[in-house]
């Protein structure tokens, strides 16, 4: 009696009705899923944060962030020097103009000069710093005075004449390249007025009428948007510089901490530690643990960054003073705005890490070698990427266009794109919650395929699967 | 008290891995997966374990359910060897020791033991990746049984080991089966089998072909095999003429012959004394498990399909 007759023949094919579970699936409740994965986490977590690529990025992410924060006190640093006071000698040789006597010239040029400036959001400082600081001289003085120049010791050397035809010429001299010349234009507006009205007092019409001739048209602007009238330029650009360090922020670590997830996956499955792994623990726990430890790990820089970020902002005030740039027109409430935006940038942080690396993950498990890792999440990569790209255009249009919006709400962009239009406008709070919800959902979704493609692809040695295979599998 | 697989099927896309495979394994045995390579035998123990589910059939432990069985029941040595290349040998230990459910505590007290018995404590502190192969086997080895699993399963746990490494690990495997656990593996060595096992089966392209005692097996395909030397005639022709005997070798020390399994070996003996002939060497040999595995495995055996799944 062979036992090769006891075996029945093979009619019995396996159906198809019998595929329902090609792997065991996440709800096991043999293994405590818990302490599965708080195990694996830690362990991705230690091996992650001991590595010494981890540490150096670490450090160089600490130091950029301390520099980043200084750069806009630097700015001013050096603005402020290179804005240091032009020294204006007026020289009057045409006698009385516009009926000003040499001393009411002074006072007019200084008036006009540093009322009229650009420093305008100076206006309720102190005039001790006017840019402007004009003196007088006398006609023999002229030669002197143009070494003066030539040496650098004056700005500016100023010379009123008048010729026979009545007219006031003004001869300017600098050292200045004409370009970089910010002074002479503000200089030839004054001159301007100077001589008109002087010609108007030729005409015979009184200073008074003159004044009125010359006085600027009441206009009016009206901002229908609340929040938006104060904002200066200068605020704009600052909104928008925060939103590109944000933007810039996001998609690093997405991107670098997503494929850390994906090559971790990889590598698990080309040394082939998975057998082991999927032995005890489910695909779920193994998925979790290393989304959850990597994301730790990736959260504990993005930590070190902000706080370090915080600390550096916080010392800005200290460190203008000690400059000695006399924060004068220097907006002081980028740091509170940025105080908020580092709280949406940690949420927007998480959210888009969570999205960005369940998928990765599923990336990651169906490559055979680590290698192939870039391949396989180049897709993934595209989408983040357009995300990024447009978070910079929209950003630099600043109101908000309306491509913009209906792109922020898209959850792949969402983390950057809002981020960018919180920091150049004002989104309302239910924008952001809107957007938020998108998220978690995305992520319900994203992390249900995933887990299933996960739990395929990590004991695949085959050829790689295709599109409809995928579908397939997604189906059972 | 037994591992039961009952008419297991499993299919990946079109490729059929495991036909209508059913075993028994007793509890407490050794027992070996035979099979050429692809033969489904991975594929099968991945079932046993619970990564794959059959598509139709059943498994079982002492009756209850493969999937209710609580994880650290089983130990797994994978074919092709694993693991954290860049973790040191303590803490990869653990950390899988743990994920098998041991306590901190208590999987201390199991690594110190067995490092020493493998004598590799020099090396706990060492990347794995800087261990020599043989060393690295002993850890994969460890990984497995650290837990203290009640089924052991091993594919291929003697592949690619030195002599002396071979010898450790098969002292380890031995201790395991003394101490009462199930162990089922897969080896291409069927001289080990001969040696170890009590029970095999023999898949050939997912299906069981040959299965039972090694005892068993190597009776049912004798073909009864006799050799035979006689002193004063070397060439012993009358053989030839005898019903249901068939010469399969004349060489200088004996002769071999099959004989039809209903027929008496002595009637050999009473031939070669009708004959006259002085009886040198009369012995009954079984076919080993080499030739049983090439006669069954080697019929069927078509140019491998290519598998889609290891």
């Amino acid at each position: 009696m062979s036992n090769k007759t006891e075996l029945k023949p093979t009619t019995e094919v396996a159906s198809s009705h019998h595929n329902a579970e090609a792997v065991r699936s996440s709800g096991d409740t043999r293994s405590n899923t818990i302490r599965n994965i708080g195990l694996i986490l830690r362990r991705e977590y230690k091996n992650r944060v001991f590595q010494r690529s981890y540490i150096i990025t670490t450090i160089l992410f600490v130091v950029f962030a301390l520099l980043g924060s200084c750069v806009p006190t630097v700015i001013q640093f050096f603005a402020a020097r290179s804005n240091s006071q032009s020294h204006v000698t007026l020289v009057n040789n045409a006698g009385t103009v516009a009926g000003l006597n040499d001393e009411a010239l002074t006072t007019y040029f200084s008036q006009r000069l540093n009322g009229n400036s650009n420093q305008s959001t100076a206006s309720g400082q102190s005039n001790t710093k006017s840019h402007f600081v004009l003196n007088t001289s006398t006609v023999d003085q002229v030669k002197p005075l143009q070494k003066n120049i030539t040496d650098g010791k004056l700005e500016v050397l100023l010379v009123l004449d008048r010729a026979a035809g009545n007219d006031v010429h003004f001869t300017y001299y600098t050292a200045a390249a004409s370009l970089a010349d910010t002074d002479l234009t503000q200089i030839q507006t004054v001159a301007g007025q100077l001589s008109v009205l002087d010609k108007s007092s030729h005409l015979g019409l009184t200073a008074a009428q003159t004044q009125h001739l010359l006085t600027p048209p009441d206009f009016k602007v009206v901002y229908t948007q609340p929040g938006k009238g104060g904002d200066s330029a200068l605020t704009l650009a600052g909104g928008y510089f925060l939103g590109v360090i944000g933007t810039v922020l996001i998609f690093m670590s997405v991107y670098l901490y997503g494929m850390w997830v994906a090559s971790g996956v990889a590598d698990e499955k080309g040394s082939r530690v998975m057998e082991i792994l999927v032995n005890a623990a489910t695909p779920f726990q193994l998925l979790w643990g290393k989304i959850i430890g990597i994301g730790a790990a990736g959260l504990t820089q993005m930590l070190c960054l902000i706080v370090t970020g915080l600390v550096g902002l916080w010392l800005q005030k200290p460190l203008s003073m000690a400059l000695n740039t006399n924060s004068s027109g220097f907006d002081f409430s980028y740091i509170n705005t940025s105080t908020n935006l580092l709280i949406l940038l940690l949420i927007y942080f998480i959210l888009g890490f969570l999205l960005y690396s369940t998928l990765f993950a599923a990336l990651g498990a169906l490559v055979k070698r680590q290698d192939e890792v870039q391949n396989a999440v180049g897709p993934l990569t595209a989408v983040c990427m357009v995300g990024y790209m447009a978070s910079f255009i929209g950003g630099s249009l600043g109101a908000g266009a309306t491509w913009f919006k209906v792109m922020s709400f898209v959850p792949f962009w969402t983390p950057m794109m809002m981020l960018m239009r919180v920091a150049t406008g004002s989104v309302s709070g239910l924008e952001i919650g809107v957007s938020i919800v998108i998220l978690i959902v995305s992520i319900l979704i994203c992390s249900w395929i995933s887990s299933r493609i996960y739990r395929m692809g990590i004991l695949m040695y085959g050829q790689k699967p295709g599109l409809g295979q995928l579908v397939k599998i997604l189906r059972q | 008290m037994a591992l039961v697989v009952d008419a297991i099927n499993k299919s990946f896309g079109q490729f059929q891995a495991v036909k209508n495979l059913s075993m028994e394994v007793k509890e407490g045995s050794l027992f070996g997966l035979l099979g050429s390579n692809g033969a489904g035998k991975t594929t099968t123990m991945r079932m046993i374990l619970d990564i794959f589910r059959p598509d139709s059939g059943h498994i079982s432990w002492n009756g209850k359910d493969v999937r209710e069985i609580p994880r650290r029941e089983l130990g797994y040595l994978p074919e092709e060897r694993g693991l954290y290349s860049k973790m040191v040998v303590e803490e990869q230990l653990l950390f899988l020791a743990q994920l098998n459910g041991l306590s901190k505590h208590d999987a201390k007290i199991e690594l110190d033991e067995w490092l020493d018995r493998f004598q590799i404590n020099a090396n706990r502190k060492k990347k794995i990746e800087d261990l020599s192969k043989g060393n690295q086997q002993k850890v994969q080895f460890l990984a497995t049984i650290l837990h203290n699993p009640s089924i052991l399963i091993m594919d291929e746990p003697f592949s690619g080991l030195d002599p002396v490494n071979a010898i450790v690990l098969k002292d380890a495997f031995l201790e395991m089966h003394r101490r009462g656990k199930t162990i089922i593996f897969s080896t291409h060595q069927l001289d080990q089998v001969e040696e170890m096992c009590e029970d095999i089966v023999i898949i050939n392209k997912g299906e069981a072909i040959v299965k039972g005692s090694v005892r068993d097996v190597r009776r049912q395909h004798g073909r009864n095999v006799v050799r035979l030397k006689l002193e004063n005639d070397s060439e012993v022709l009358w053989l030839d003429t005898l019903d249901g005997v068939q010469v399969t070798k004349r060489r200088q020390d004996y002769i071999e012959m099959q004989m039809r399994s209903d027929l008496n070996p002595n009637v050999i003996i009473a031939e070669a004394l009708r004959h006259n002939g002085i009886i040198n060497r009369f012995e009954l040999a079984e076919p080993s498990l080499t030739d049983i595995f090439i006669e069954t495995v080697g019929k069927i055996a078509l140019p491998d399909a290519p598998a889609t799944v290891s």
